[in-house]
C-alpha cells in the first residue's frame, strides 16, 4: 500500500519559508517562527494534531492569511504580499469546496478561464485533466451527483488544471471512509507524481503522512518539532512529543548508568536498557527510552542476559487478525504495549490474558531522548 | 332460508368490521400530526380559496341594476349557468387597463430592481459582520415594522411635499430656489415602495448569504478570480435562491399595491390597485373590479409558479 517516495534527482528548493509567525487577534500565536524549505518535486507533509498551526501555515502559503512576521519565497520570488489569485499556487480544499452550481467540466475550467486562456486550449486542458482522473464521462455532472471519491478527484483536477508550481492539499483524504482512503491515497500519489508537481499537504493522520509524503514536518503548538523522511521521524524521533505523536511508543524514564563511545547503559525502574551505540550525554543524565510496540518480542521463557527485557502480566489483548497488541502490566504498574505478528494458527500456544510474559527487545531498537 | 340467514349474519358482521376499520381510519386522520397539518389548510380554504372562487364568480356575472346577478340560476327546476365574459373582453380591449397593468408591472419591477441593488450589499455585509453585531443589525431592519405602515407613508408625505421638510431645508440652505417636484409623481411612488419593501428583500438575502460557505470564495480566489469575478461567478449564483425569494416578496405585493400609489403617487402614476378601488367603490362595478383582480392575480401567479418550480428543482439537487 505504501508508495515509495521518489528520490529527488536534483534537489533545488522550490519553496522557502523564513521565520514566519502568524498571530491572531494580537494574542494567539498560531504559527511561531517557522522556517522550512521544500524541494522541487517533493511531497512535503505538515503533520500535527488539531490546533498545531498546520492549517494556518497552509493558508499562509495559499495567501488567505498574511504573516505577522517572516517571508515566503516561491522559486526565489518573494510572494508574501501577493494575493491568492496572483500566486502560482493552487489548493485542494478540505472537503473539496467544489462549486455546487457548476458542472465538473466548469469546475475544472474555472481557473483556466480566469487566466483568459483561449477556449480551444481550455477545452483541451480540461479533457486531459478529466482523462487523468478517469472521469471523462462525468464532465456534465454537478458535484452533488458524484461520490466522495469522485469529488476528491475532481477537486484534484481543478487544482492541477492551472499547472501550479506548488500544490497544497488540506487533509486530502479526510472526508473519505477508511476503505476508500487506501485506494484513493495510491491514486492521488500516482497522479501527483505523473504530473510531477511539488506538494505541501496538511494532515493529522500520521499514516496518511507516512505513506504519501517524502518529507514530514511534525508540528506542535505552532512550531516544527522535527523534519525528516517518514522513516527518520518514525525510527529516530528527536523528542518525546514526536515519538508519542507518531505511532505507538513505550516510554521508560531512567538515568544513564555507564557511558561509553560504543554503548550506553540506562537504568530505569523496571529494567536496564543497553544501547549498542553511543549517544551524546553523561553519566547520571535523566533520559527517556522509547521502544515501539512492534520491536518488542514476547516470550513465556526468560530471555538470556540481564538487559533489554522486563517481565509483566498480560492485562489486555487486542486482536487484529494478522497481529495482536498485548497490554502488559509491569512491576511498577506501568502498562506497555507489544505488537506480535500472529505467525501460527496454533491457538493453544498463543499468549493469553493473565499470562506472565517476558518482553524483550534488541539493543538497536531503542531510541534515547533527553527529557 | 338457513343459507341466506347465515349469509345475512355474515354480511352484517362484515359491515361492522368495515365500519370499525373506517372509524379507526378516520380517527387516525384526526390524530395529532394530520390535524396539525390540516388546520392551516382549513384556514386557507375558508379564507383564501372560497373568497377567490367568489371573486371569480362575480367576475363572470352581470351587473344588475342593484346587485350582481348570480352565475347559477334555477329555471323550472333545472340549474342554468350563465357566464358573462364581457368584463374580461372589456378589460382586454380598453387601452387604459392594459396601460395600467403594464405600468403596475413596470413600477413593481423597478422597485424590485432597486431593492435588490440596495439590499444585496446590505445583506452581504450584514452576513459578514461580526456575529455579535448581527442580531442588532437584523433588529434595525425590522424596526420600521414597529410603526404602522400607513403612518410611515404619511410621514414620507410630510417629508416630500412642496413645503415639506426636505424642500424647506434645501430652500433655506439656498441649494435650490424653488421647491423640487418630488411628491405625487413616479419618484415619490418608487421611493415609497422601495422604502416599504426593502426589508422583504434583505431578510431572505441575509438568510441565504449567511449560509454561504466562505471556502467557495477562497477556492475562487485560489483559482485566480479577483474580488469582482468571485462575487459575480460564485456569490451571486450561489445566492440565487435568496435573490429569487426576495424579488418575489417585493414584486408580488408591489404589483397590487394600493396605499403607496394612493398617498405618494400622482395622477400619472397608474397602478392597478387604484383602478381596482375605483371600480369597486366609485363605479360600483363589481364584475369589472373582480375581473381586474383575477387578471392581476394571474399576472402574479406566473412568476410565483416559476419560483416554486425553481425551488423544487433546487430541493431535488440538494444532497
Amino acid at each position: 500500500m505504501a508508495t515509495e517516495p521518489k528520490p529527488n534527482k536534483v534537489k533545488t528548493d522550490l519553496l522557502r519559508v523564513e521565520g514566519v509567525t502568524k498571530i491572531f487577534d494580537g494574542v494567539i500565536k498560531a504559527v511561531d517562527d517557522v522556517s522550512l524549505t521544500v524541494a522541487q518535486g517533493e511531497i512535503f507533509a505538515l503533520l500535527g494534531g488539531s490546533g498545531c498551526g498546520k492549517s494556518t501555515l497552509l493558508r499562509l502559503l495559499a495567501g488567505f492569511e498574511v504573516p505577522t512576521k517572516g517571508r515566503i519565497f516561491l522559486a526565489g520570488q518573494d510572494i508574501t504580499d501577493l494575493p491568492p489569485y496572483q500566486r502560482p499556487i493552487n489548493m485542494m480544499f478540505q472537503s473539496y469546496a467544489l462549486f455546487p452550481h457548476l458542472t465538473v467540466w466548469q469546475n475544472i475550467a474555472f481557473g483556466l478561464q480566469r487566466d483568459h486562456m483561449p477556449k480551444a486550449q481550455i477545452a483541451e486542458r480540461v479533457e486531459s485533466m478529466l482523462k487523468l482522473i478517469q472521469l471523462t464521462s462525468f464532465a456534465q455532472r454537478k458535484p452533488h451527483q458524484l461520490s466522495g471519491g469522485q469529488q476528491q478527484r475532481v477537486a484534484l483536477a481543478r487544482s492541477l488544471a492551472k499547472q501550479p508550481k506548488l500544490l497544497l492539499l488540506d487533509e486530502p483524504l479526510g472526508a473519505l471512509d477508511k476503505k476508500l482512503r487506501e485506494k484513493t491515497q495510491v491514486e492521488l500519489v500516482g497522479i501527483i507524481e505523473e504530473v510531477g508537481v511539488t506538494c505541501v499537504l496538511v494532515t493529522h493522520d500520521q499514516e496518511e503522512a507516512m505513506t504519501m509524503a517524502s518529507t514530514i514536518a511534525v508540528m506542535h503548538e505552532g512550531t516544527i518539532l522535527q523534519t525528516g523522511t517518514p522513516d527518520e521521524v518514525y525510527e529516530r524521533p528527536n523528542s518525546r512529543q514526536v515519538a508519542e505523536f507518531i505511532g505507538d511508543v513505550n516510554i521508560f524514564e531512567g538515568q544513564i548508568e555507564t557511558y561509553a563511545a560504543d554503548h550506553v547503559r540506562i537504568r530505569s525502574e523496571v529494567c536496564v536498557h543497553y544501547l549498542m551505540h553511543g549517544i551524546s550525554g553523561h553519566v547520571g543524565l535523566s533520559v527517556v527510552v522509547a521502544v515501539r510496540p512492534e520491536k518488542i518480542v514476547l516470550s513465556k521463557k526468560r530471555p538470556a542476559g540481564e538487559v533489554n527485557w522486563c517481565v509483566g502480566e498480560v492485562v489486555a489483548l487486542v486482536y487484529f487478525g494478522d497481529h495482536t497488541i498485548y497490554h502488559i502490566q509491569l512491576a511498577n504498574a506501568q502498562v506497555i504495549k507489544a505488537q506480535q505478528m500472529n505467525r501460527t494458527t496454533d491457538l493453544a500456544e498463543a499468549i493469553t490474558s493473565g499470562d506472565r510474559v517476558y518482553a524483550s527487545w534488541s539493543g538497536l531498537a531503542l531510541v534515547v531522548l533527553v527529557q | 332460508m338457513e343459507w341466506s340467514g347465515l349469509g345475512s349474519v355474515g354480511s352484517i358482521s362484515a359491515f361492522w368490521s368495515q365500519l370499525v376499520v373506517m372509524i379507526n381510519h378516520f380517527k387516525k386522520l384526526l390524530s395529532g400530526k394530520s390535524l396539525l397539518i390540516s388546520l392551516p389548510y382549513l384556514w386557507l380554504i375558508l379564507l383564501v380559496a372560497i373568497p377567490l372562487l367568489i371573486v371569480l364568480k362575480i367576475s363572470l356575472s352581470d351587473m344588475g341594476p342593484t346587485s350582481v346577478t348570480d352565475v347559477l340560476s334555477w329555471s323550472q327546476g333545472w340549474p342554468t349557468i350563465k357566464i358573462n365574459f364581457s368584463s374580461y373582453l372589456f378589460l382586454a380591449s380598453d387601452q387604459l387597463y392594459i396601460d395600467t397593468y403594464l405600468s403596475s408591472i413596470k413600477y413593481a419591477l423597478l422597485t424590485t430592481f432597486i431593492c435588490l441593488v440596495v439590499g444585496f450589499p446590505f445583506a452581504y455585509f450584514m452576513a459578514r459582520a461580526p456575529k455579535y453585531l448581527q442580531p442588532m443589525l437584523l433588529m434595525l431592519i425590522m424596526l420600521p415594522f414597529w410603526t404602522s405602515f400607513l403612518l410611515r407613508i404619511y410621514a414620507w408625505k410630510t417629508l416630500l411635499v412642496s413645503n415639506g421638510i426636505i424642500n424647506n431645508a434645501l430652500l433655506s440652505l439656498g441649494v435650490i430656489n424653488q421647491p423640487l417636484a418630488i411628491m405625487n409623481n413616479s419618484f415619490s411612488l418608487v421611493l415609497g415602495m422601495v422604502y416599504s419593501y426593502l426589508p422583504f428583500m434583505i431578510l431572505p438575502l441575509y438568510a441565504n448569504l449567511s449560509k454561504l460557505d466562505l471556502r467557495f470564495l477562497e477556492a475562487a480566489a485560489d483559482l485566480g478570480a479577483n474580488a469582482f469575478k468571485t462575487f459575480w461567478l460564485v456569490t451571486v449564483p450561489l445566492s440565487k435562491a435568496g435573490i429569487i425569494a426576495g424579488s418575489m416578496l417585493v414584486f408580488i405585493p408591489a404589483v397590487g399595491e394600493y396605499v403607496i400609489p394612493e398617498l405618494l403617487g400622482g395622477s400619472d402614476t397608474l397602478m392597478i390597485g387604484r383602478v381596482l378601488w375605483d371600480e369597486f367603490f366609485a363605479n360600483n362595478d363589481w364584475p369589472m373590479a373582480s375581473a381586474v383582480a383575477v387578471v392581476m392575480m394571474l399576472l402574479i401567479l406566473l412568476p410565483m409558479s416559476l419560483l416554486s418550480s425553481y425551488q423544487s428543482e433546487q430541493a431535488e439537487s440538494k444532497l
